[in-house]
């Protein structure tokens, strides 16, 4: 599904990522771990393209992501949906509005790119997306403005929006982070619901190892830009968090 | 899921209902002002000849255009300092909590909002007939509506402080005045030194066109090489009031971001402030050596202005029907200019918007052509479309909607650069095209921004289009001219009630309207 070979990057001189590999395979859940700043950001940012590695290559589905070529970079984005930790929905829009805007790569020919871009959607669109709704649980707010809803909800919209792509891969940059305990584990469990329902690939950066090893199967720990653990959640022991964690601490202790 | 479908379909008839109201509005407008596009065809070879005509500009008497110049901004200088003055205590009255008691607030207020109805070139024109032609007439003309506009400003500010301190300098006992020395002005004091600069430009800006009524000024001298049809000569005269124009507001807003960003008037930058305070002195005194604004000159205009005021009672509302349809081409100036503005500004907006254009070369260049736009004074542009299309509301409305496209290209290109990057990034994550990604993930956002400027523009278009008749380009405001030149007083009353009622009834409905798009 996912393959990543000997990626680096530098921003500002500071090499974030180094020859760092990783191969997921269809339908997998994979966790990311690793400190800020360890960048398990830019890898989730290079495999969809906002990020352009300096070297190496990242294939999706056996096929090389062409970074120079714009139209080729929207064709692969249409096949990833993406989660954010601050949902970056549009907070004036109604939640289903902000998830009609997940169909908008289908729309990308003749008459339906004009007419989106007017501003319309197909009624089987929006069955679509109230399809969707349904899915995660909040098809009641549908028509209520993303700026009223809780945190809880507006991650719901956000991942809503994903689905309505029809992903094959589901990234998610810390989508818990800014959500209280209880309502994070009821969207961990929403992104096994569609691993396991839809068969989509999920690949998610997380910060709370507890949350890890009640979910999901396969971790893979990033440290100065590289993968340093990568297996079973049972086979990442204390010791392995403690080195995975630890000098990057004594960094930030350096820096401070 | 039946409550969704049914909000939808009302949200739908509402929506379609708002369209019709606007289109209706609209047409109306357009037929008010004459709008004709076969008049447009008829005065372009004209207007091209006239662009003939105008280059090489001119610069005839160097020296003499200077000093009208320097003069302009003499005019002024002195009516925002006297401004100042004025409206420090009037905008302390006319604050909720400062003001004594609430008859003074209400008065205060009444007075606030008259003064600052009356267009600047109105009162100009007032002051013209009692003072004779000059500049004194200038800047009391500036001064009437300066002083509404700062007091409001000021009262609104005062209004927002944070009441805190003010009860803990309460609390410790303290008398009225010097809690507002010591509790209020210290929170105020950045922004209204905002507000002076902003009013600074805007009266400099105004005083370019004062000329137009005989008001001192360059804006006489671009009159009458245009009305003698020395255009070479008129167009160096324009070359000069965009330069300073441009130099001006360039320097305003770079003070005013040195303001909010503490990098002035903060306790650190003292020195700063004493440099600024001295050229700050020095530039009023050569002002008031420019431009010697004697007392007894005031003292003895006074007694004319009796004259005059008494002159327009009673009103004389035998004519009242044809000035009320005056009045309605006025206004459907003012809304055909804001719409026909809103359709230029928008493609400016978004090239001159540096976080959509990737091209820096055609960023700068509409970037340059929205501050043109912004720098030339409409009534200028509209000395210009009368000679190029010919007398009539047409004239005003092309030179309203220059002007003001420049105002909303700004405005637009400000609120696409400023808008949340993160609906942005995830729409593009989407694989969502370009065009698809401006409409679902930046227009949502700039919308309600965008009707509010809107808004602010027609009110001050509307407040505009009644000065077009001055140079002959439409509306209500060559029958006001023409009544006070053959000294029909009562009839200039009547023009002004309405005028001023209409002012004040659409400042009332356009802040009404922003309050409730701004959310």
């Amino acid at each position: 599904m996912l393959c990543v070979e000997g990626i680096n990057k530098r921003f500002n001189g500071r090499q974030v990522l180094s020859n760092l590999n990783l191969r997921v395979g269809s339908g997998e859940t994979v966790a990311l771990i690793g400190s800020s700043g360890s960048g398990k950001t830019t890898l989730i940012r290079t495999i969809n393209g906002f990020v352009v590695p300096d070297s190496g290559r990242v294939a999706i589905q056996g096929k090389d992501i062409d970074y120079r070529n714009r139209e080729a970079l929207r064709q692969t984005r249409k096949r990833i949906g993406m989660v954010y930790q601050l949902f970056n929905l549009v907070e004036r829009a109604s939640a289903l509005d902000n998830v009609m805007s997940g169909a908008l790569g289908r729309m990308d020919r003749g008459i339906h790119l004009l007419v989106s871009t007017v501003g319309f959607f197909q009624k089987e669109d929006r069955d679509k997306a109230m399809d969707v709704l349904r899915f995660v649980g909040i098809e009641d707010k549908a028509n209520e403005r993303v700026d009223r809803l809780s945190g809880g909800q507006k991650q719901r919209v956000a991942i809503a929006r994903a689905l309505m792509q029809e992903p094959e891969l589901l990234l998610a940059d810390e989508p818990v982070a800014n959500l209280d305990p209880k309502t994070g584990r009821k969207i961990l469990e929403l992104f096994l619901k569609i691993n396991v329902g839809k068969g989509i690939t999920v690949i998610t950066v997380l910060h709370h190892i507890e949350a890890v090893r009640d979910h999901f199967r396969r971790v893979a720990a990033i440290k100065d830009g590289t993968v340093c653990f990568d297996g079973k959640v049972d086979e990442l022991t204390g010791d392995h968090i403690d080195y995975i964690y630890k000098s990057d601490r004594n960094l930030e202790c350096a820096a401070a | 899921m039946c409550s969704g479908i049914t909000a939808f379909n009302i949200k739908g008839i509402r929506t379609a209902l708002l369209w019709a109201v606007f289109c209706i509005i609209i047409a109306f407008s357009f037929r008010e002002a004459h709008l004709d596009i076969r008049t447009l065809a008829d005065g372009l070879p004209y207007a091209a000849a006239l662009l003939r005509d105008m280059f090489p500009p001119n610069f005839y008497a160097l020296e003499k255009i200077l000093l009208l110049a320097a003069e302009t901004i003499a005019m002024g200088l002195w009516a925002t300092i006297i401004g100042i003055a004025f409206s420090i205590p009037l905008g302390l009255i006319s604050a909720k909590n400062t003001s004594p008691n609430v008859f003074v607030y209400t008065g205060g207020k009444l007075l606030v909002n008259g003064m600052r109805a009356i267009p600047d070139l109105v009162c100009a024109l007032i002051f013209v007939t009692s003072f004779g032609m000059g500049p004194v007439a200038g800047i009391l003309g500036l001064l009437i509506p300066a002083i509404g506009t700062l007091a409001k400003f000021y009262a609104e500010a005062i209004e927002s402080i944070d009441t805190g301190p003010v009860e803990a300098v309460r609390a410790a006992g303290s008398h009225g005045l010097s809690i507002i020395r010591h509790a209020v002005l210290p929170q105020v004091f950045p922004l209204f030194m905002g507000y002076n600069l902003y009013m600074l430009d805007h009266n400099i800006r105004a005083a370019m066109t004062l000329g137009l009524v005989g008001a001192g000024g360059l804006g006489f001298e671009l009159f009458r090489q245009m009305r003698s049809f020395h255009y070479h000569k008129a167009s160096a005269i324009l070359v000069i009031v965009f330069l300073i124009i441009t130099v001006i507001d360039r320097l305003s807003s770079y003070l005013r971001n040195g303001i909010t960003d503490g990098t002035f008037l903060n306790s650190r930058g003292r020195l700063k402030d004493w440099s600024l305070l001295s050229v700050f002195c020095l530039i009023t005194g050569l002002s008031i050596f420019l431009v010697p604004v004697s007392l007894r000159e005031i003292v003895a205009g006074i007694p004319r202005i009796r004259d005059f005021l008494s002159g327009m009672f009673p009103p004389d509302f035998s004519p009242i029907f044809t000035d009320m349809k005056l009045m309605l081409e006025t206004v459907g100036m003012g809304i055909s200019g804001t719409f026909i503005a809103m359709l230029i500004a928008v493609p400016l907006g978004m090239l001159s918007a540096k976080s959509i254009t990737r091209s820096p070369f055609i960023y700068n260049i509409t970037k340059e052509i929205t501050n043109f736009f912004r720098a030339m004074p409409e009534l200028m542009f509209a000395l210009i479309f009368v000679a190029a299309v010919g007398l009539g509301p047409f004239a005003g409305v092309l030179a309203l909607a220059l002007h003001t496209a420049g105002f909303l290209g700004k405005f637009y290109a400000e609120a696409i650069e400023n808008v949340d990057p993160k609906p942005v990034e995830a729409t593009e994550a989407t694989g969502a095209s370009f065009l698809q990604i401006i409409r679902h993930a930046i227009f949502p956002q700039v919308s309600p921004l965008f009707h509010s400027y809107n808004l602010y523009i027609l009110d001050r278009n509307i407040r505009a289009s009644t000065l077009m008749g001055i140079v002959g380009a439409g509306g209500i405001g060559f029958e006001l001219v023409m009544s006070m030149k053959l000294f029909d007083y009562r009839h200039t009353a009547t023009l002004m009630i309405i005028i001023l009622t209409t002012v004040m009834l659409v400042d009332w409905a356009s802040s009404y309207l922003r309050n409730k798009v701004v959310a």
